[in-house]
């Protein structure tokens, strides 16, 4: 069973420095249990520049440990510029491309291509569409419930459908950048705050509760989506990857958690404490595959 | 695409604000079914079958259009309400449906290929080769582009598609990339895509606690409000909250936005329609608003500098902004 | 326009009216509330019908100048309208109450307070479903309802007397605003002695209203 369920390591979705990404994709690479690994810069064009060839040493490293590589677009294609890098990304690469906007389309086109969780793939008629264009590979949006996935998942065909099981949702994006204005600056000077919060900007409400994160001109929630109980629903339902998006900590560790579960050891109890130990950082949420708020923690 | 006047694209909650729009002197209406296959699927609003008939008849009466907006995202296992949607508009002859889904727009395109395709804003295609995309497979006539693009911007997308664009010129203002934000179903469960709604009200609740107002929306406090400060519709982006020791309106101020200072650039830019933002707005606004914007774009197409004054005293407090038309907002 | 957290109401053609009706027998308040959701329903059936995805279509309107509060029950076929004591409760579970000056409300009930306003002013205090105040307001903005034609048409003959009322409220409201304390007095006398002939044909109402259910049926027929 297990060899048809993979486990994704998604993009990295903050600014972290250039030698601590090194790091994490190294010891990605030689620790990690997991089958794919999305490398790219989604959230902001700006970044991109401070990593240098970081990114394209750890994926040597990632597909000599034996590791599918695929690379992840722009989530906001705003002008010329990103449309230039992403037409770049789509031609230069090997592997597989993850579209995080349609704009990236028409340039994989008639090539097999991934779909990202910041495509809006929301029913049957969309799915079936982008899959007779040569989508083989769909992250679903992370609002989408049990029952939605499941109708998804039957009309999917030869496509893999895969779903965030861990890590802060992506919730938006905005042409503003809400990291710059917190710190009273423009985003044209922006002076690359966002390295600040590793994992995000704590925006809390006026009476102290954790509610968002911000990660540049992306806004995250504060809750971490875990979704180690409902392993054997996402299963049953027919889906075969599981993407765990990265945060600053020990990713290995989660991996392994999730190794383990997909190759049927499921201790759910010790699952969920590894996992709520290792990112206490924020209170796990399930709400959403529930049909409940995202924000909402249910226990099962 | 340039020349002549800007059309005047106007909401309608209600066929009382549909004929009171009509008679304000819009050019076109746009308007939706009492269901969640549209935006502002807000209780009591929208429009039956039977509305919609004798809406087009009266807006046809006074050569106005009626685009009809099925512009949430259909629901997996449930594709039933959109394709009627888009089924009724066509059979009761509305002149154009307003879309976003992939699929529901390539339904359009297979079943009802005369029919005028608009792509929503809710479909986010903020540049030129994206909108290229929806008009290369999808025949799309329109698009209406995202709060987000800046003036020269929407210049530089009009000279590289041929297509018509629309923009925001009055209302609300989405800070996020519209159709591609979670915040309402974070919090409460219901999201514009899913569900036509944003921080939708029946999930708001007002507390009074030390002498201030609380707007709470779900389980999280949006707002608090002093005695005598005027307190606004808790959505959620435009709420106040706490980042870097702070308290501010981190994603929006409660502004409202208004390009009625900068037709001529927009003319210029070869935009040939501005939307009016406001199906859940009463017919006595829809009316005020839509006059004044009468009078300014005619002014505009006469080559005067439309006076504003009106619309500035329709804006809640006068907090008025051209958004991220200029580039500074970002 | 009164801040529910205020304590004293602000003096308003409703409170003038509340003055007037105090002495009118509550079934002859009732006959006329009566009349009144006969006509909306005849005129204006759309407005229910924009209720009808609300599962609770039961509102408490308290006008908190008035010594009695109202009970809509908006769900079709036979919307009611009641008129509740101070001290009465709805004798069904309400979605919402909505709290505020009669002059907040009518503003609210005849469209000029829009969707959005409603929560820009704190002249209302609603308390329960927001979405299904949403709603009302929606509903009653779609129809083109003039409260004052559209509900006091119906009272026939009565109809005459009544608006004068109203309207005698509404300017002594706005001199009152000028002077309140020296006219506060002044105002009680003649709308009292109007009041007295009021009541004598709020109670002919009672009977006009008995043959009501009947005529509605014909008409629906």
């Amino acid at each position: 069973m297990s060899d048809s369920l993979k486990l994704t390591l998604g993009p990295l979705l903050f600014n972290w420095p250039a030698d601590q990404v090194a790091e994490f994709y190294g010891r990605i690479a030689e620790l990690a249990p997991v089958d794919t690994v999305c490398l790219g810069e989604v959230v902001c064009q700006k970044r991109e520049p401070l990593l240098g060839g970081t990114l394209a040493e750890a994926a040597g490293q990632l597909a000599d440990a034996g590791k599918e590589v695929v690379w992840s677009g722009y989530g906001l294609i705003a002008d010329e510029k990103d449309m230039a890098a992403t037409k770049g990304l789509a031609e230069s690469s090997e592997g597989l491309v993850e579209a995080n906007d349609i704009t990236a389309l028409p340039f994989l086109q008639g090539r097999p291509h991934a779909i990202g969780p910041l495509v809006n793939v929301y029913n049957e008629d969309t799915l079936r569409w982008l899959v007779a264009r040569g989508a083989t590979r769909i992250c679903l949006a992370p609002e989408l419930s049990r029952d939605a996935i499941a109708r998804l998942t039957e009309a999917a065909g030869e496509a893999e459908l895969e779903v965030q099981v861990f890590g802060r949702l992506p919730l938006a994006l905005s042409a503003r950048c809400y990291h710059a204005r917190a710190h009273g600056l423009h985003k044209d000077g922006c002076q690359y705050v966002c390295d600040r919060d590793p994992d995000g900007m704590a925006v809390d409400t006026l009476d102290n509760e954790h509610f968002l994160a911000v990660n540049g001109i992306q806004t995250l929630s504060h809750s971490i989506v875990e979704l180690s109980a409902e392993i054997d629903d996402l299963i049953g339902i027919g889906v075969t990857r599981f993407r765990l998006s990265p945060h600053h900590v020990d990713m290995v560790a989660i991996a392994h958690v999730w190794r383990d579960l997909l190759e049927g050891k499921r201790d759910l109890p010790r699952a969920r404490r590894i996992i709520q130990t290792v990112a206490a950082f924020a209170p796990p949420s399930n709400g959403y595959f529930h049909a409940r708020p995202g924000a909402v923690a249910l226990n099962n | 695409m340039t020349g002549g006047a800007l059309e005047l694209v106007c909401p309608a909650g209600t066929p009382a604000s549909l004929r009171a729009a009509v008679d304000a002197g819009a050019d076109a209406i746009y308007l939706g079914f009492r269901d969640e296959t549209n935006a502002r699927n807000f209780p009591g609003l929208n429009f039956s079958r039977d509305e919609l008939a004798d809406g087009i008849k009266y807006a046809g009466s006074k050569g106005v259009k009626v685009l009809v907006a099925i512009n949430t995202y259909p629901r997996a296992g449930n594709p039933g309400p959109w394709r009627a949607a888009v089924d009724d508009a066509a059979r009761l002859g509305a002149w154009a449906v307003i879309l976003a889904d992939i699929g529901l727009l390539d339904y359009a395109r297979q079943n009802h290929p005369d029919l005028r395709r608009h792509l929503s804003v809710q479909a986010s295609a903020a540049n030129a080769q994206a909108i290229k995309f929806y008009c290369d497979e999808f025949g799309v006539k329109r698009v209406v582009l995202p709060r987000v693009l800046t003036v020269d911007e929407i210049a530089r997308i009009n000279d590289a598609v041929e297509v018509e664009t629309e923009v925001f010129a009055f209302g609300g203002m989405c800070v996020m990339a519209e159709g591609r934000c979670l915040l309402s179903s974070y919090a409460t469960g219901e999201s514009p895509n899913m569900n036509g709604v944003c921080s939708p009200a029946e999930h708001i609740h007002y507390e009074e606690r030390d002498g201030q107002l609380v707007s709470r929306l779900g389980d999280f406090t949006i707002n608090k409000f002093r005695e005598g400060e005027p307190a606004g519709y808790p959505t959620l982006c435009k709420g106040r909250f706490r980042a870097c020791s702070r308290d501010s309106y981190l994603f929006e101020e409660p502004v409202s936005l208004d390009v009625s200072n900068i037709l001529p650039d927009l003319m210029k830019a070869g935009v040939t329609a501005l939307k009016i933002e406001g199906r859940q707005r009463g017919k006595a606004y829809v009316a005020q608003v839509v006059s004044a914007f009468r009078r300014a774009v005619d002014a505009a197409a006469r080559g005067e500098q439309p006076d504003t004054a009106d619309l500035a005293s329709i804006t809640e407090g006068g907090q008025q902004s051209t958004g991220a038309y200029e580039k500074g907002w970002r | 326009m009164s801040q529910p957290g205020q304590r004293a109401p602000a003096l308003s053609p409703v409170l003038l009216l509340g003055f007037a009706l105090r002495p009118a027998p509550k079934p002859a308040l009732q006959a006329a509330a009566s009349l009144a959701m006969a006509a909306l329903l005849r005129g204006h059936r759309s407005v229910f019908e924009r209720l009808e995805g609300l599962a609770n279509r039961d509102f408490l309107i308290d006008p908190v100048d008035l010594p009695f509060r109202f009970h809509l029950s908006a769900a079709l076929p036979s919307p009611r309208l009641r008129i509740l004591g101070e001290d009465e409760e709805p004798a069904a579970p309400v979605a919402a109450t909505i709290k505020g000056s009669l002059p907040a409300l009518i503003d609210l009930l005849e469209g000029r307070v829009d969707g959005d306003a409603l929560f820009f002013s704190r002249a209302l205090a609603v308390e329960g479903d927001m979405g299904a105040v949403v709603a009302l307001r929606n509903a009653v903005d779609g129809a083109d309802i003039a409260l004052t034609e559209d509900l006091l048409r119906p009272l026939g003959p009565f109809g005459g007397p009544a608006r004068g009322l109203l309207r005698a409220g509404g300017m002594l409201y706005r001199r009152a605003e000028r002077d309140l304390e020296t006219l506060r007095a002044a105002l009680v006398a003649p709308v009292q002695r109007r009041c007295d002939s009021q009541e004598a044909k709020l109670r002919d109402l009672d009977e006009t209203v008995a043959n009501m259910p009947t005529r509605r049926r014909e008409r629906q027929s």
